[in-house]
């Protein structure tokens, strides 16, 4: 029973480091000299990473809402954490953890809507690079909260 | 007691009077579209009343330039703009000087006039202070402000958020609340019934002896 516990606490734990990696770390688009994305560009320059601007070309509404909903992510996240914590010592026994699975939902809804509309509306022209680490963390994130979502719905409370 | 107030007050704004300067207030940076009109503000923060000989000038260093041009002047009531430079005939005094506001208006913006403009007041005799700077960007399409559109996503559904759990609690709280009072007055009926069977029975045991 603790086993199962402090798995589901580590899965929401690990969702959370995978979250705020790939919201904080500007590595969504990689190419051998810049690692951009989604808040500024990082620029090799003879040796030496560089922090600047994102060019002008991007769209910028897309751009803000990827920000907003895979800050929004984070939040939700974190915030289902605590949730999860209240609710082990006032939920009364044999009921689901409903508010916590909500939360994760909502977290589950912002990154998949995030990692979305990057996919879909920048890097189209084809230029030189790859995409790079946050935004395969973007992607992973998307399945292991919804896991996380699945189980809280699921799990009952054993004991009082 | 008041008096010895007001005394310390008088001597506290005496005091401060002298060595405190004068504070310019502008903006920090102006952003404009090409043929507009802008409004450039500037006011000042002295301890001294505002004197009839109160002056502000503006200057204006182009973007890449090392040195500025004056372009505006107001002196002893009267404001000379500038009738040579770039901004010939689109300058226009719109402040107010009796109320510390010595804004200009620029009228149908270019590219050139990208550039730090500089606005310097004095109230004699408080003429120590800094100038202070604004910056003005002109562009063809007005620019979305880096995070204005993340801000607001993410304030509306955080707002949305606790505004449903607290609607959540409030609907559990009143009707909570409702069913308590109706089984009140439900058990106080029950209660009285019971008791009125319970007297008559124990009357009816003690009765035939």
């Amino acid at each position: 029973m603790l086993v199962l516990l402090a798995a589901i606490f580590l899965l929401h734990i690990a969702c959370i480091c995978l979250l705020l990696a790939a919201t904080i770390h500007n590595a969504w688009w990689m190419s051998n000299t810049m690692s951009t994305d989604i808040w500024s560009r990082w620029m090799l320059n003879g040796g030496t990473w560089n922090y600047t601007e994102i060019p002008d070309h991007y769209p910028k509404e897309y751009l803000q809402a990827v920000q907003a909903s895979s800050v929004l992510a984070c939040i939700f996240c974190i915030l289902g954490l605590f949730v999860f914590v209240a609710q082990l010592y006032t939920l009364p026994k044999g009921k689901r953890f409903l508010f916590t699975g909500a939360f994760q939902l909502l977290a589950w809804l912002c990154i998949m809507i995030a990692a979305s509309i990057y996919t879909d509306i920048f890097h189209k022209d084809k230029e030189q690079g790859w995409y790079g680490a946050s935004f395969i963390l973007a992607w992973i994130s998307v399945c292991l909260t919804f896991i996380s979502c699945i189980t809280y719905f699921i799990l009952r409370k054993k004991t009082a | 007691m008041l008096s010895v107030l007001a005394l310390t007050s008088v001597v506290l704004l005496g005091i401060a009077s002298q060595i405190t300067a004068i504070v310019v207030y502008t903006s920090w940076e102006r952003h404009a579209l090409v043929g507009s009109d802008v409004r450039l503000s500037c006011s000042f923060f002295s301890w001294q009343w505002t004197s009839p000989d109160v002056t502000f000038s503006w200057h204006y260093r182009p973007d890449g330039a090392k040195e500025g041009i004056a372009i505006f002047h107001y002196v002893g009531g009267a404001a000379y703009v500038d009738n040579k430079g770039p901004f010939r005939d689109r300058l226009e005094f719109v402040g107010n000087p009796s109320r510390r506001d010595g804004s200009i208006l620029i009228k149908n913006l270019d590219f050139s006039d990208n550039g730090t403009f500089t606005c310097d007041a004095k109230n004699p005799p408080d003429i120590a202070g800094r100038p202070s700077s604004v910056r003005l960007l002109v562009f063809e399409k007005v620019p979305v402000q880096a995070g204005v559109i993340t801000g607001a996503i993410i304030g509306v559904v955080l707002g949305l958020l606790i505004l449903i759990v607290a609607i959540y609690y409030l609907m559990r709280f009143l009707v909570a609340r409702r069913v308590f009072s109706l089984s009140m007055s439900k058990h106080g009926k029950k209660g009285k019934g019971k008791e009125g069977s319970q007297q008559k029975q124990a009357s009816a045991h003690l009765c035939p002896p």
